[in-house]
């Protein structure tokens, strides 16, 4: 019906067949709406009605603290900038602990921010976390009246335990420092590498 | 100096006495009714534009006002009377307060020849329709003055295409209007009405109540000439999908883009009772008016307003069902659509019509 | 004064309103604007004179046609839509004196003229008359008027079609 030779047919037959095609197909058309107009809606009632989200539906994200070794990988490939990590090194004689992965944990983290009014939901963060400690959680409702509740804290640490953290820290530097300069004036030989861990090397980003 | 302070003193009391005459409640009185009638129809109309556009997508609009969202109009004039009404500092500001104004009177105007039952119409002069065609070129120049007014190039832009449109199709309205006064010999859209009253088969739609054989030779041309009215009727109110002036994906909202609040809200109104207007013309002129269509049967003045209520109403969802059916048209089929095809199909309807009518 | 003096006041205090606007404003589109009341109150005195026919073609022609083609015009002729354009004022002394003369000779006409009214009332259902006398007596008269704006029509036409050039 419509795939009509225009160039078969004169001006004037053109002229009444275009009139007689904008009739036809506008009336095509409100037979398609007319259907549609006692079709059951697609939609729900949002607030009522709940669709049931994916299994790896990726919301709100979630940091378990307990396993994070502070090694700042998730908010280096933040693309938005929304995740703040401060660490403060564990020094020999504490032992912080290991994850439920089995790393050791050497660096207190004091700090775990995330902004999540900043946060695109890109997942990158989850991705290079070695102890998969910080994950997208399916809560996706969680307005504020104020902006600055969007800026979740992670840390578990009180500023009592930060402040205890922060003396030892520099009760053992200084302790090694004078170390470093009693040896260095016993011998003058290249330093020893620090006995403090160092967060490991950072991978690349990993291949979305 | 005095004498100019007595003289005003002796008119006051003159006036006042006028005002308390009868004559002058009567016009107040008969003005009332259409205004109240468009309050009304536009939250009604208000609320089933919003149902049937989510109906026909599948959805199901509004919900939580009351039953259905049925109260929903009602906050939505509440929230609109509440909004700022803004003045853009640009803006030419007396014309931008007065347009709004100007395209509802120019609206209301023609409701005074409608008549909405064989007992009531606003004012029954003989030129009915011919008033109520000159009364809607009032609309194109307050489209014209708003668009101008806002200092926006948008606004500006879908006010001179409304203007293009709205002079366009006031050509083809016309001549559907002439098809229509020939055959019952009157503009008074009462006595069009009353023409056709006793029953559907009298409706001019169907040949209006003559001989058969005159009636089947019409009935070809009585229905073009409706379909044609009605089409252009809808470009004339600017209604998808021959709603360029307005074309949000081209023209942010056409001409009332800087109006918000009231002033926005008249437009709106005016927008609506337009639609009703077209639908209303229509009816008169080809459909009985408020003549019901089972002939004696339920007919009657309060009968009337019933059918004639009905029967606009209708058209009302008809145009609300194009709207959200059709694509918009480009500017030059629009164009096209009026000078190359509306106009000589009326050009030969009227023709043969007349033809029919002489022999 | 009765209510229809008071209703031709109105219409005559917002028709000269309106032409006041029209000659005295600087701003060229409130000019054009304001001559839409002016229209509109000659047609509110046609309509007082009971000539409903000419009333409503009044309104048809003149603001339907003439007033958005004149709209259009002033809109369409500024350079930029944010500057208007201003009328001045020049050749002030002669033109006080011509204008002053003239306003003179039509008042003296009004003063001396005997107006006179004829005692037959208005003719109702002006319409149908109109349209008898226009295809019967005038015939002539209108049928050249349709001729000359089916020229203007045509012409019109050959100047906005021009071929382009191949």
């Amino acid at each position: 019906m419509f795939d009509i030779h225009y160039s078969s047919l004169t001006a004037v037959q053109t002229y009444f067949r275009n009139i007689w095609l904008a009739l036809y197909t506008a009336l095509i058309g409100m037979r398609l709406t007319w259907r549609h107009l006692f079709t059951p809606a697609v939609t729900i009632q949002y607030p009522d009605v709940k669709l049931k989200l994916p299994e790896r539906a990726r919301n709100r994200l979630y940091v378990n603290i307990d396993d994070c070794i502070g090694c700042d990988q998730c908010s280096m490939a933040c693309p938005v900038d929304c995740i703040t990590i401060e660490t403060i090194k564990g020094t020999p004689d504490q032992d912080l602990g290991t994850t439920s992965t089995g790393n050791k944990k050497r660096l207190h983290v004091p700090v775990f921010d995330i902004d999540i009014a900043k946060c695109c939901y890109c997942g990158l963060c989850v991705y290079p976390c070695p102890t998969e400690c910080i994950v997208m959680t399916d809560v996706y409702e969680f307005s504020e009246f104020d902006r600055r509740n969007l800026n979740y804290h992670y840390s578990a640490m009180t500023p009592a335990e930060i402040a205890v953290a922060k003396e030892k820290l520099r009760k053992y530097d200084e302790e090694q420092a004078a170390k470093k300069a009693a040896a260095a004036a016993a011998a003058p030989k290249p330093p020893a590498p620090a006995a403090t861990a160092t967060p490991p090397p950072k991978p690349e980003t990993p291949p979305n | 100096m005095e004498e100019l302070g007595k003289t005003i003193l002796k008119l006051i009391p003159v006036i006042g006495d006028q005002l308390a005459d009868i004559s002058v409640l009567v016009f107040v009185i008969g003005a009332a009714p259409p205004l109240i009638f468009i309050l009304l129809y536009a939250l009604v109309t208000l609320y089933t534009e919003m149902k049937v556009s989510a109906h026909i997508q599948d959805r199901v609009a509004y919900m939580y006002t009351g039953y259905h969202g049925i109260l929903q109009p009602v906050a939505d004039i509440l929230k609109l009377i509440q909004k700022e009404d803004t003045v853009p500092d640009s803006a030419d500001k007396t014309l931008f307060r007065l347009a709004p104004y100007l395209v509802f009177i120019g609206t209301y105007a023609g409701f005074a020849v409608i008549p909405f039952s064989s007992a009531y119409m606003g004012s029954n002069i003989n030129l009915g329709v011919f008033y109520l065609i000159a009364a809607s070129s009032i609309v194109v120049i307050g489209l014209l003055m708003s668009g101008w007014a806002s200092n926006n190039k948008w606004s500006l832009l879908g006010a001179m295409r409304s203007a293009a449109q709205l002079v366009s199709y006031e050509v083809p309205t016309a001549l559907a209007v002439l098809v229509a006064v020939m055959i019952t010999g009157s503009l008074n859209l009462n006595e069009v009405s009353k023409f056709q009253d006793g029953g559907i088969q009298n409706w001019i739609l169907f040949g209006g109540p003559m001989p058969i054989t005159q009636k089947l030779l019409l009935l070809p041309f009585t229905f073009i000439t409706f379909l044609i009215l009605f089409l252009a009727g809808m470009a004339e109110v600017n209604r998808t999908p021959f709603d360029l002036p307005e074309a949000e994906s081209e023209l942010v909202q056409g001409f009332n883009t800087e109006y918000s609040g009231m002033k926005f809200a008249i437009f709106y109104l005016a927008e609506y009772a337009n639609m009703f207007l077209v639908s209303a013309v229509a009816t008169s002129l080809f459909l009985g008016g408020w003549s019901s269509p089972f002939g004696s049967f339920m007919s009657g003045p309060v009968w009337g307003v019933f059918w004639f209520v009905m029967k606009g109403m209708f058209f009302v969802f008809v145009q609300i069902w194009m709207r959200w059916t059709l694509p918009r048209l480009r500017v030059d089929q629009l164009m096209y659509t009026s000078w190359k095809v509306m106009t000589p199909f009326l050009f030969v309807c009227i023709f043969a019509v007349g033809l029919i009518l002489v022999l | 004064m009765d209510l229809f003096s008071v209703i031709f006041y109105v219409f005559a205090v917002i028709t000269l309103g309106a032409a006041g606007i029209v000659v005295f404003s600087r701003n060229i589109v409130h000019s054009a604007f304001a001559l839409l009341f002016a229209f509109f109150g000659v047609a509110g005195i046609y309509v007082l004179l009971m000539a409903d026919f000419l009333a409503i073609t009044q309104l048809m022609i003149y603001v339907g046609g003439i007033l958005v083609l004149l709209i259009f015009g002033v809109m369409l002729t500024q350079r930029q839509i944010a500057v208007d354009i201003k009328t001045g004022t020049i050749q002030t002394i002669p033109a006080l004196i011509i204008v002053s003369a003239l306003a003179g000779t039509l008042v003296g006409m009004f003063w001396v003229t005997v107006w006179r009214t004829s005692g037959i009332p208005p003719v109702e259902p002006t319409a149908s008359k109109i349209g008898e006398l226009l295809l019967t007596t005038y015939l002539l008269p209108f049928e050249v008027a349709s001729v000359v704006l089916l020229v203007a029509l045509i012409g019109a036409a050959m100047i906005a079609r021009r071929e382009k050039k191949a």
